[in-house]
């Protein structure tokens, strides 16, 4: 979903006020023409965030949250949107052959921490030999924000993230650097910011789910492969298995898909990389309809009896 | 064709049988192996043979000159010290390039010679392959990967050039480099604490990456 172009004017319009607004306090205008000014402002832009997006190469990245104010004791979200010119892709948790994921540090105001990022489900992506797990087009990558409940305004009031990523194209990668940044000022409510409601309604429904709790996962160990049974109770025709985990699973080996009675057989080859032996293959199970879902397999050393 | 002329693959047995139903899934070949003997043209205009190399510990580096991952290698002198230092004590070391033109780090002779010259880069040879073929032969995935030929031919190393999976030349002083730690062991005789690896770095820009 993209955010509409009015309100990504109001975002950067806020931007240019609110630093209007501090230049101009400690110059000749005194500081409650400035307030008035902010407080005008605020109103006419109907929301009080303010993100502004940078420029990163063949893209642009911006900081964005849920909810429109900081609310003490209220976690929120908010997320890294990265929107990608076409052609040019950035890497999922387990890149797979090459490339590395996005790696974020979080600048918080006291009060506030941040949770692990929430990975979508990947796109597989590759030539035969070379197959990678990636983000193309738009995509959000969310982190919780835990609030404490004695959380209060600071100055600044300012959520930041230095963001370093590689971005890269069939043809070619470029590093990406970004520093982006999030005004929320704390409020005894905050609610959801209509602006970038449909945004995080999306990322979350890419989000992998957790396996339906009547499903039964489990895997062996073959000389070559893992073989992974999930029982769903009824037939599933077709998947495809995401490892969280390097070096476990040959991505660019076809991954064997046999619908069974009440499920899904998948054949998987074993990396030339895996060293020891692993108990449990963690991945993400994409289904045809493009649900997917998060598997802990346990594996067996030996198969069915 | 032009990539016939310039190249000739002799393929280990088994992996011609492999390759003669598959061609581009065919087992790759493994660390413990022998390893595919082929012959490549170099930006020096010479031709190698890796045959003609036995006797010999022989380095295959993958390369590309505007890959953040190799750059970070490059710009720092950590790929020149290990040419340097290895060169000097007996190894053959081929820097090889594998992008396709018109990808990110293909190189004419010339170019490659003069980045060479200006990176005071040391390797024995840097070896052409436009074509793919010398990297597909060897399953190479990244770039910088690291690929170690021991004097009888084996391929006893495959994979990362240190463990930092990173374009971040500050991590290099913190990284253990298994380049020098699998050189250093084998020559000593040892076996190689770390002998697979998972590549690091940018894809190789092959001519086929049809994504």
């Amino acid at each position: 979903m993209q955010r509409n172009a009015v309100s990504m004017m109001d975002a950067r319009l806020r931007i240019d006020v609110d630093r209007f607004s501090a230049r101009v306090a400690g110059s000749i205008f005194s500081p409650a023409v400035a307030t008035l000014a902010l407080a005008i402002f605020l109103l006419l832009s109907g929301s009080a965030t303010s993100a502004q997006s940078a420029h990163i190469p063949h893209g642009t990245l911006e900081l964005i949250s849920e909810n429109s104010a900081i609310t003490p004791g209220h976690d929120f979200t908010i997320g890294l949107e990265f929107k990608m010119e076409h052609g040019w892709h950035i890497y999922w948790e387990n890149p797979g052959d090459s490339g590395e994921p996005p790696h974020v540090t979080w600048q918080l105001p006291k009060g506030l921490t941040a949770g692990e990022i929430k990975w979508p489900a990947p796109r597989k992506m590759g030539a035969s030999t070379i197959v990678n797990y990636v983000y193309d087009g738009d995509v959000l990558l969310m982190a919780p924000i835990r609030v404490g409940a004695d959380y209060s305004a600071s100055t600044p009031d300012k959520i930041e993230a230095a963001v370093k990523f590689l971005i890269c194209s069939d043809q070619m990668c470029m590093p990406g650097k970004a520093q982006v940044s999030l005004a929320a000022p704390a409020k005894a409510q905050g609610g959801q910011d209509a602006g970038t409601a449909a945004i995080f309604a999306a990322a979350r429904a890419r989000l992998p789910k957790p396996a339906p709790p009547n499903w039964k996962v489990s895997g062996h160990k073959e000389k070559d492969s893992f073989v992974i049974d999930i029982q769903a109770g009824q037939p599933i025709s077709q998947g495809y298995f995401f490892p969280l985990n390097e070096s476990q699973i040959d991505n660019s080996a076809p991954q064997v898909a046999a619908s069974l009675p009440t499920g899904l057989r998948l054949t998987l080859r074993k990396s030339g990389e895996l060293t020891k032996p692993i108990g449990i293959l963690k991945g993400v199970l994409e289904l045809p309809s493009g649900e997917a879902y998060l598997l802990n397999v346990p594996i067996k050393f030996a198969g069915p009896q | 064709m032009k990539r016939s002329a310039i190249f000739s693959v002799g393929v280990f047995i088994s992996a011609a049988l492999f390759s003669l139903a598959t061609p581009l899934v065919f087992s790759a070949p493994k660390v413990g192996e022998l390893a595919p003997d082929f012959s490549a043209t170099a930006s020096n205009g010479k031709t190698y043979h890796l045959a003609d190399f036995r006797g010999k510990f022989v380095v295959l580096e993958w390369h590309n000159n505007g890959c953040p991952y190799t750059r970070k290698h490059y710009e720092s002198g950590n790929m020149q010290r290990l040419q340097k230092e290895w060169t000097a004590k007996g190894v053959v070391w081929f820097t090889v390039i594998s992008s396709a033109p018109g990808t990110q780090g293909f190189m004419t002779a010339d170019a490659e010679n003069a980045y060479m010259g200006k990176m005071n880069a040391a390797p024995t040879a840097a070896l052409l392959d436009a074509s793919g073929d010398l990297g597909h032969l060897y399953d190479a995935k990244t770039t910088p990967q690291i690929v170690i030929i021991n004097p009888q031919g084996v391929m006893i190393y495959d994979g990362a050039i240190d463990d930092h999976a990173t374009s971040d030349a500050s991590d290099i002083p913190n990284s253990k480099n298994y380049v020098q730690e699998a050189l250093t062991s084998a020559m000593a005789g040892k076996p190689l604490a770390m002998s697979a690896t998972r590549p690091y770095g940018c894809s190789v820009k092959y001519a086929d990456a049809s994504h």
